[in-house]
């Protein structure tokens, strides 16, 4: 079997390729991108520990789950809210959005 | 206006050097590890692990630094799915299965509606006070405590067994009822609050007008 220290890295290193990315992308749509990245990673350290410390393996399931409904519904959100910022803005960039409102 | 999307043509420059960098990497790689699982010094799940490992990563790292913003979104799916083939090795057939579904389906083509709705190219080349030197520290600072405290650590072996479809279904709606009813009113919350963020600003301009 596996041991689990490679799920771990592995979630790891996603996870810190994930923020570089929010912290160097412009864009908002490739930061909600890298956010989904760094969620993926969260979610495999769940899933692990639920599989290797929890002999019921059944909370951490329902924990991945709900991160990947609440990943679902944040995409949903912030699209329409950067579709708007777009109507009324005329630009995705997090850079020329930092005033909310002038 | 269809000139004017980023989408990739049949012959797409970056594609086919990716496809090539791969290629490069993927075959070298692959007989490596069934050279590796012939000589019995890892084993066929371990395999099966790094493969995916090496996907995952690859998709990251495109993901994040691919400048076309399509090319990043395929990037993004090429990782979700090596996720779902993680989810796999540690038991959660009906956790891979969803991933596969919501974001390698639903997520991935809300991006790239966003992304052709936006009509946003590229990453906007910035000249002055680029962040990426700070943002590449950071990460690596992370991801070296990250692992550092890992290997450190002490874990024991798997004890868990795979959950069958209906058993999972029965004790998700009988031992976590509430939590799914407050799941629900936040995707309600989430799909309102997205269609009067939209409506709002259509409103607007005859009210304008009125005045």
């Amino acid at each position: 079997m596996i041991p689990i220290e490679y799920f771990l890295v592995l979630s790891a290193i996603l996870f810190g390729i994930g923020l570089i990315g929010v912290l160097s992308r412009r864009s908002a749509i490739l930061i909600l991108m890298s956010v989904e990245l760094m969620l993926a990673a969260v979610s495999i350290n769940f899933i692990a520990f639920a599989s290797y410390l929890d002999s019921d393996a059944f909370t951490g399931l329902i924990f991945a789950l709900f991160v990947i409904t609440v990943a679902a519904a944040e995409v949903g959100l912030a699209l329409g809210i950067v579709l708007r910022l777009f109507k009324e803005r005329r630009t995705a960039n997090v850079d020329e959005a930092s005033l909310m409102r002038w | 206006m269809f000139d004017r999307l980023p989408l990739p043509s049949q012959f797409d420059r970056v594609i086919i050097t990716g496809g090539i960098v791969v290629g490069l990497i993927g075959v070298p790689f692959g007989i490596a590890m069934v050279t590796l699982v012939v000589l019995g010094i890892i084993t066929a799940p371990e395999m099966v692990f790094f493969v995916a490992a090496l996907v995952i990563l690859l998709g990251a790292v495109g993901c994040v630094l691919l400048p076309n913003i399509v090319h990043a979104a395929l990037s993004l799916t090429a990782t979700l799915i090596g996720v779902a083939a993680v989810y796999l090795l540690l038991l959660s057939e009906f956790l891979a299965l969803v991933q596969v579904l919501v974001y390698g389906g639903g997520v991935v083509l809300l991006l790239l509606f966003g992304l052709m709705m936006t009509n946003a190219h590229e990453d906007p080349i910035v000249t002055d006070g680029s962040q990426k030197p700070i943002a590449l520290l950071l990460g690596s600072l992370l991801i070296g405590t990250f692992i550092a405290l890992l290997i450190s650590a002490q874990w024991g072996d798997p004890v868990a067994q795979i959950v069958p479809f209906d058993v999972f279904g029965e004790r998700l709606f009988r031992e976590f009822t509430v939590p799914i009813i407050v799941v629900a009113v936040l995707l309600d919350v989430a799909i309102t609050g997205a269609l009067i963020n939209v409506q709002a600003q259509e409103e607007s301009p005859p009210e304008e007008v009125l005045e």
